[in-house]
């Protein structure tokens, strides 16, 4: 197990590398001039000049790129444009963690809910019950999740008035169930969102499994019908389901941007979209990289799960 | 390989019987695709957007830029009436009449990119696939990585770094919408690529391929009159699949304040001038474009799932 682990961690680091080269040569491939983008057309050329020399725009290629590599460890970044006495990462650390609340919360009702309505669609396949859980999950998963916020703002928010419509900053010195009041609106825009993904998924793979050799086998020894499902064919026809999880993570994260910004919700989007209007690249290039290295650390995470749980990846892993 | 070569003068009858085949089979799909709920909804309602979009301000009740002059409810936003069936918006433009309009910019923007990823698409996954070999080996770790980035945040990225570049200007005519295109098309063309390289190794071992490459065709010739049209179907899926996550992202981008700008009446900017209305318990001027994108998106990843099923049978 330790091997595999080490080896896992190996491959991850070597596509964090490969996507901070991504963001690293789309930077410097696209035919914009950074400091003009920040000063404005109208600023001298010697304010320009000055600027590239202190953020080290002017540096050679190889320099620029290992600087960006060597903050992979140190998180350090560099200081944001936009207000140069913050360090990048300082100043994305507290957004940072009020949007991971609301992935957490978004996690914690979407997993159970679209694995049980994945785990119902495929034992009762293409009854009527299947047929709407499907159509329920594309519908979820299609529209965008900042429009699915607003009709959820209206919804429960404003006329049902079960939670609140919009964020407000008292909500940081409530009791918990207080907070909730204000995480549900979001954090269920984005269960919802998350849904139709691993709801099919799941289903998909639990029909495969329900169909296999293994499944029939345990079934003409005897066994039951909820003994099978719950030792033979829920463990295999999870694997998929938790790698689409993590694979899913990026579009989460895309999803999170506008529901924030809907909800007035003072995370990581507030600043990338304000990131955005002022040119601040160092903001937006880290933002890139953390949501990369949450991708990682993601995938990761599923693989050792998965690995957890059977054995024979744990085997072909292991060996490749 | 031990097959005969056909004699010339026998060379347009296989040709002949080939394309008739293939027509019966489409014929067939078609016939299959036309009995699915699914289908029949989804094309239903694409078909109103693009009468919306394609008509514009001539079927609009009120012209969707223009606040009305006398309001009658006094204040805006005023809320559904008989007059405005989905009320005005804050500076009191009619909601229905700028819903309708909306379609235009988004089908504008949002078919043409997605368009756009599936030839760069094609063309990439086509070389990876069918030349395999480091190229292959190298690009396929690229779009991996690509993949795991969040496509609106590479969207961000890339946007800020292309306002006021001119050779950026130069090539999208200084136009905002061609810009987006540009930018979504980038976004799927990796993920195009990955699917098309998968395909095109599924074909490249088969007896037409090595046939062709025995008769001494060029690589050119069995990729674009070989291969090609073998994969057809799994690109028609591709496309329609990319069109439902193009709208998607088009959306989101308006809406994030990236994407189309001002004044259009673009559903996703509509969402965000309105949003801190839904407070005061003025909810239509953001439910009604919201609903729009929902019904929009629902409806083209309807169709595409039908294709999806009837192509893979």
């Amino acid at each position: 197990m330790f091997r595999y682990i080490g080896k896992r961690v190996l491959l991850s680091l070597v596509t964090l590398w490969l996507l901070a080269t991504i963001v690293f040569l789309m930077t410097w491939a696209l035919p914009s001039d950074p400091a003009r983008l920040i000063l404005g057309a109208q600023a001298p050329e010697q304010s320009v000049a000055l600027f590239r020399t202190k953020n080290g725009l002017n540096d050679p290629f190889l320099t620029q790129y290992w600087h960006l590599i060597k903050g992979l460890f140190t998180f350090d970044f560099g200081n944001s444009w936009k207000y140069p006495k913050y360090d990048v990462w300082d100043y994305l650390r507290a957004p940072l963690a009020k949007t991971a609340k609301l992935a957490l919360l978004a996690l914690i009702i979407t997993t159970p809910l679209s694995i049980g309505a994945g785990l119902v669609a495929a034992k009762f396949r293409d009854r009527k019950l299947d047929r709407v859980i499907v159509l329920i999950g594309l519908a979820t998963s299609s529209i965008p999740e900042f429009a699915t916020c607003a009709l959820l703002a209206v919804g429960l928010g404003v006329k049902l008035e079960w939670f609140q419509p919009v964020y407000s900053t008292k909500a940081e010195s409530l009791s918990l169930y207080g907070q909730l009041q204000y995480l549900m609106i979001p954090a269920v825009t984005m269960a919802l969102a998350y849904f139709g993904y691993i709801a099919r998924m799941m289903r998909a793979s639990t029909i495969t499994a329900l169909d296999s050799d293994y499944a029939r086998t345990a079934a003409m020894k005897g066994l039951s019908g909820s003994h099978v499902l719950r030792t033979h064919v829920i463990r295999n026809a999870i694997a998929p389901t938790i790698t689409v999880m993590s694979v899913q993570i990026g579009y989460l994260i895309s999803g999170i941007l506008g529901v924030e910004l809907v909800y007035n919700y003072p995370g990581f989007s507030k600043v990338l979209v304000d990131a955005t209007t002022d040119s601040d690249l160092p903001v937006l290039q880290v933002a890139v990289i953390i949501s990369a290295i949450v991708y990682m650390i993601a995938t990761l995470v599923a693989d050792l799960v998965i690995a957890w749980l059977n054995p024979r990846a744990r085997l072909e892993l292991g060996n490749s | 390989m031990s097959s005969t070569p056909i004699p010339i003068d026998e060379q347009p009858n296989v040709l002949q019987a080939s394309i008739a085949e293939r027509r019966t089979a489409r014929r067939e799909r078609w016939k299959l695709l036309r009995c699915r709920p699914g289908f029949i909804i989804g094309s239903f309602i694409v078909t109103f957007w693009t009468v919306c979009a394609v008509l514009g301000d001539r079927i609009t009740p009120f012209d969707p830029r223009k606040d009305r002059d006398g309001l009658m409810c006094g204040r805006a936003p005023c809320a559904p009436s008989s007059e405005h069936w989905l009320g005005t918006d804050k500076i009191g433009r009619d909601i229905l009449s700028r819903i309708m309009m909306g379609a235009r910019d988004l089908l504008l923007v949002a078919p043409p990119a997605a368009v756009l990823a599936i030839i760069a698409g094609t063309v990439l996954g086509m070389l990876m696939g069918y030349y395999r070999g480091w190229l292959d080996n190298v690009l396929s770790r690229f779009v991996e990585a690509f993949l795991a980035l969040p496509v609106v945040l590479i969207a961000l990225l890339v946007l800020t770094l292309s306002a006021k570049s001119d050779i950026l200007d130069a090539i999208s005519f200084g136009s905002r919408k061609v810009l987006i295109i540009y930018v979504v098309a980038l976004l799927f063309t990796p993920i195009v690529a990955r699917t098309v390289r998968a395909t095109v190794i599924g074909e490249r071992d088969l007896d037409y391929v090595v046939s062709a490459k025995l008769r001494g065709e060029s690589n050119l010739f069995i990729m674009t009159r070989e291969v090609l049209p073998n994969i057809t179907g799994p690109l028609i899926v591709e496309l329609t699949v990319r069109i439902g996550y193009s709208i998607f992202t088009v959306a989101t981008l308006s809406f994030l304040g990236v994407g189309l700008q001002r004044p259009s009446p673009d559903w996703g900017l509509a969402i965000s001038e309105g949003r801190d209305l839904i407070i005061a318990d003025q909810w239509w001027p953001v439910t009604f474009p919201a609903l729009a994108i929902g019904t929009l998106v629902i409806a083209v990843n309807l169709i595409a799932d039908s294709i999806q099923e009837v192509f893979q049978r």
